[in-house]
């Protein structure tokens, strides 16, 4: 029995004012010292997850900062955005970190772009912006733009040199370690001989400055290019979740066609983007066959992208409204041709492969992550489900032309890495399902909407569920067709936490496919730091070579 | 045992796949987007492509002493988008099938088309292509084209006076 | 002007200097069996001091610049560069960003201004990401095997008709008279 809609609403109305933005999509204001009872009550009592916390710099529109952490409730299909505003003087706010621990990153993020302060966060540092940052200089604040940043950055690159290489020395007095490569550390391993005793990470090497480029010179029909951009392998979603976000704030109504065109690719790039994956985890087993065949598979999936879209990536299909390119009869032949070869060779291999011995010794029972510390941490996606929460924005949160489709949501209980495989294996059959489903019921009709007008200062949540897990985006427009505020959340963000968590007492030989099995970014989890605590020796290694090395 | 034997039997059944590329040609399919191209034929130089581009591939040029604009494409930066392609009025700009674009300089990514300007009759300056101008022309009431013919401060100082004098 | 340093193989060291990952999957799928780049005897290595060859992706970002600089020093004469992407080459489409150097052009600039190094062969394989052929087409330019393609074309307009308030008020007449091909193209 779940608590409806309306005693959800009621009970929260206490606290604050609340607003309907769009369907299904509520935004509570509330003062600073509630924060923390609301998280309580969305997160433990009731069943929600959090989700995210953006920060924003609101002085020019209304005088104050702003602070929204968004709660998504599954069950009954609703977004709840809990907003406060800050004093623009001295900017704080309790944390809602002792709480709920899967928002310690959010928060750090907010203090790095914004400076705002939260009270009783355990490690309130620096997290994403790079060493030699200069204090008090915060990026997203709307009083400084992007021209005196890199005027003044220019000047502390040369200082954070030698700062760097004294605090390295210190870390580090004797034993051997890589002579070539001193660099900003992924993850680091305390170890005692074989067994791991600590883990920290270190990275966000591949931070572009995203949003303020986007804030400053892009018009709102260019970020979808940028978004796809955001990601190598499940970008086409931060597309589609950008345009849900700005067609959900101005109350523009997408054709049907065009949601069938884009729930089509959405699903053709979760397909290719489990393959990889599969392909990624037997490469650091040590099993480079199923690494070949995976993915030579996974080509006729680049090559149906292609003839779809014109390119295998980046598939440049979205504007805010729409679509821009339509599908005909010969495509679709050649699309169910494909699946068609697809799910025979997939069924004849990769049921056998994981079923070799080897595989399962490796995965089953490794890196256990069980569902009170999943849900403490608000993880996402494929790692939620393998925790046995039942978890997916498909079902829970229709977007696109979910709503018409039928599918299985696979859920798994004992949380190691051989159930977030099975978990993954699954959803490639469910894809092809639906995409055999969409395909054949693909509705005529136009493809983009006649009547774009995008109001100011209006604003949207736009979700959907990547490879990864669930993605969020919030957007606040702006005036002259910009945008005012974006945030985009990939999942990793809630999942690379978990890690941590599940590296703890397991073996050394073992952490390349602990760290592969959430499916992180391919190149921040590149390389690990290995310090033997007892020796005292730091050793730094690159990921496959690990793998090569321990596999006997 | 045998989920090895059904590995292996499906390895040998796939056999060798391997393209012959780079020593045979491959085909790329209808609506690839490849390399941008100008045809200089057909340029006007509006600039529509310019403002649309993403990252700024396509820049514009305004050389006041020869009174010439150039557009310069730079396919270091094309993300092959095709944005250009949808904004552009004449159907210049169109994204061909190449994709063996790689040089052994960033000189030679570059495509210019330079256009000459038209100077306003008032105050001197030019203001915008010729051909941009004749292209204009066609779409604007016969009484009101020798407008066409000045700079958009000199015109909007004309057009104000019309107005004013309609009032009354 | 073609790089016939090496004989026969080139040994690769695959830096992402801030990419999305997309350069970078379509860096590995050339080593899947569709493409097949070993049978041109290229091979990933490990550490930069194996390699003959670096390939960077990414715009090379703040945090990444130390890393870059210490791996291309690394690397032992004589060494070659390939630039794979529309963020190597130029920046991409976030060239003006505080986070990012700006690409490769913005690096080597830093490099001969900083460090005082000699700048070697570079080959820029632009696209957004590459297809696994065209990466393959740059690895053969860079060995002189093929003949790069593409090359600069600068158009200037020679003649233009001299704008009067009679030629723009009759201007379908003016369309009529001359060919269609000169002034623009009409419906």
């Amino acid at each position: 029995m779940h608590t409806s809609i309306t005693k959800i609403l009621d009970s929260l109305s206490k606290y604050g004012k609340i607003e309907k933005v769009h369907e299904n999509t509520y935004f509570i204001e509330v003062s600073a010292d509630k924060v923390r009872e609301i998280s309580e009550i969305l997160h433990w009592k009731l069943g929600g997850h959090f989700s995210v916390t953006v920060g924003s710099d609101e002085r020019p529109i209304n005088g104050y900062f702003k602070v929204y952490h968004v709660f998504l409730m599954d069950k009954q299909k609703l977004s709840i955005i809990v907003h406060v505003k800050i004093n623009p003087v001295i900017p704080k706010l309790p944390s809602i970190t002792p709480i709920i621990p899967g928002a310690n990153w959010h928060e750090r993020e907010a203090h790095d772009f914004f400076g705002i302060f939260f009270e009783d966060h355990p490690n309130l540092e620096r997290l994403i912006l790079p060493y030699d940052w200069p204090e008090g200089v915060y990026p997203l604040r709307k009083d400084v733009s992007i021209r005196e940043l890199r005027n003044k950055l220019l000047k502390s690159r040369n200082e954070g040199e030698e700062k760097r290489k004294a605090e390295e020395e210190y870390i580090v007095p004797i034993g051997p370690y890589h002579p070539a490569l001193h660099e900003p550390e992924y993850f680091e391993l305390y170890v005692e001989g074989e067994k791991i005793v600590d883990a920290k990470y270190r990275g966000f090497h591949v931070h572009r400055g995203i949003e303020k480029v986007a804030e400053e010179r892009l018009t709102i029909n260019q970020i979808p290019f940028i978004a796809e951009r955001i990601c190598g392998i499940c970008g086409y979603t931060h597309n589609v979740a950008y345009c849900q976000a700005v067609e959900s704030a101005a109350g523009i109504e997408v054709p049907l066609r065009a949601k069938y065109i884009r729930s089509i690719l959405l699903e053709i790039e979760r397909i290719h983007s489990h393959l990889l994956w599969f392909g990624v985890l037997f490469h650091l087993l040590g099993f480079d066959t199923g690494f070949m065949m995976t993915w030579l598979i996974r080509e006729k999936i680049m090559d149906l992208a292609e003839v779809l879209t014109g390119n295998r990536k980046n598939y440049g299909l979205n504007l805010v409204g729409g679509v821009r390119r339509d599908i005909n009869s010969e495509k679709i032949e050649f699309s169910l041709k494909t699946l068609d070869y697809v799910e025979t060779k997939l069924r004849r291999v990769l049921d056998k492969m994981l079923k070799l011995k080897e595989v399962i010794s490796r995965t089953k029972n490794i890196g256990l992550l069980n569902r009170n510390e999943a849900r403490k941490l608000s993880v996402v996606g494929p790692v939620a489900r393998a925790s046995g929460i039942d978890t997916d924005v498909r079902k829970h949160h229709p977007y696109a032309a979910y709503g018409e489709v039928e599918f299985k949501v696979p859920v798994y209980d004992e949380g190691d890495v051989y159930s977030r495989a099975l978990v993954r294996y699954d959803e490639v059959f469910e894809s092809v399902n639906m995409l055999r489903q969409l395909l054949k019921n693909i509705p005529k009709g136009n493809i983009m909407a006649d009547e774009i007008k995008i109001p100011e200062y209006k604003k949207g949540l736009g979700l959907t569920e990547a490879p990864r897990g669930e993605n969020v985006h919030l957007v606040i427009t702006g005036r002259d067709n910009k945008i005012y505020r974006w945030r985009p959340r990939a999942p990793s963000y809630n999942n690379i936490p978990s890690t941590l968590v599940m590296l703890k007492g397991e073996n050394l030989a073992d952490a390349p496919a602990i760290i592969a099995s959430i499916d992180p970014c391919f190149s921040c989890t590149d390389h690990l730091v290995i310090i033997d605590i007892k020796r005292n020796i730091k050793r730094r290694i690159r990921l496959k070579e690990l793998a090569r090395r321990r596999q006997c | 045992m045998s989920a090895r034997l059904h590995i292996l039997k499906e390895a040998l059944r796939t056999g060798v796949v391997t393209k012959k590329y780079p020593y045979e040609p491959i085909e790329v399919p209808e609506g690839f987007r490849g390399k941008p191209s100008i045809d200089v034929e057909k340029c006007i130089g509006c600039g529509a492509c310019v403002n649309v581009c993403p990252p700024n591939a396509l820049s514009a040029e305004i050389d006041l002493n020869k009174s010439v604009k150039r557009i310069i494409l730079f396919l270091g930066k094309c993300i092959f988008c095709g944005r250009c392609q949808d904004v552009c009025p004449t159907e210049a700009i169109k994204l061909t099938r190449e994709f063996e674009l790689s040089t052994l300089t960033t000189n030679d990514l570059y495509q210019v088309v330079e256009l000459k300007m038209a100077k306003c009759e008032v105050c001197g300056k030019p203001y915008a292509t010729i051909r941009q101008v004749l292209f204009t022309a066609k779409n604007v009431p016969k009484d009101q084209r020798p407008l066409l013919l000045l700079c958009s401060e000199c015109r909007s100082k004309v057009s104000a006076k019309y107005i004013s004098y309609a009032r009354w | 002007m073609s790089v016939k340093l090496f004989m026969k193989s080139l040994w690769v060291f695959h830096l992402n200097s801030g990419s999305c990952n997309g350069c970078d999957i379509e860096v590995l799928n050339v080593f899947t069996p569709y493409h097949d780049v070993e049978r041109l005897g290229i091979k990933l290595v490990a550490s930069p001091r194996h390699a003959d060859v670096i390939v960077f992706t990414g715009p090379i970002t703040r945090e990444t610049l130390p890393k870059a600089i210490r791996a291309f020093t690394a690397i032992p004469e004589p060494k070659a560069v390939v630039a794979v992407g529309s963020c190597a080459c130029g920046g991409g489409i976030w060239y003006d960003s505080y986070a990012v150097i700006g690409g490769i052009e913005a690096f080597y600039k830093i490099l001969r201004e900083e460090y005082k190094v000699k700048i070697p062969p570079t080959v820029y394989v632009p696209g957004c990401p590459p297809k696994p052929e065209a990466i393959i087409y740059g690895i053969a330019v860079l060995r002189g095997i093929l003949r790069q393609k593409q090359r600069i074309t600068y158009f200037v307009e020679k003649e233009a008709p001299e704008l009067t308030k009679d030629l723009i008020i009759n201007i379908e007449k003016y369309m009529e008279s001359k060919s269609r091909k000169e002034i623009c193209n009409e419906e």
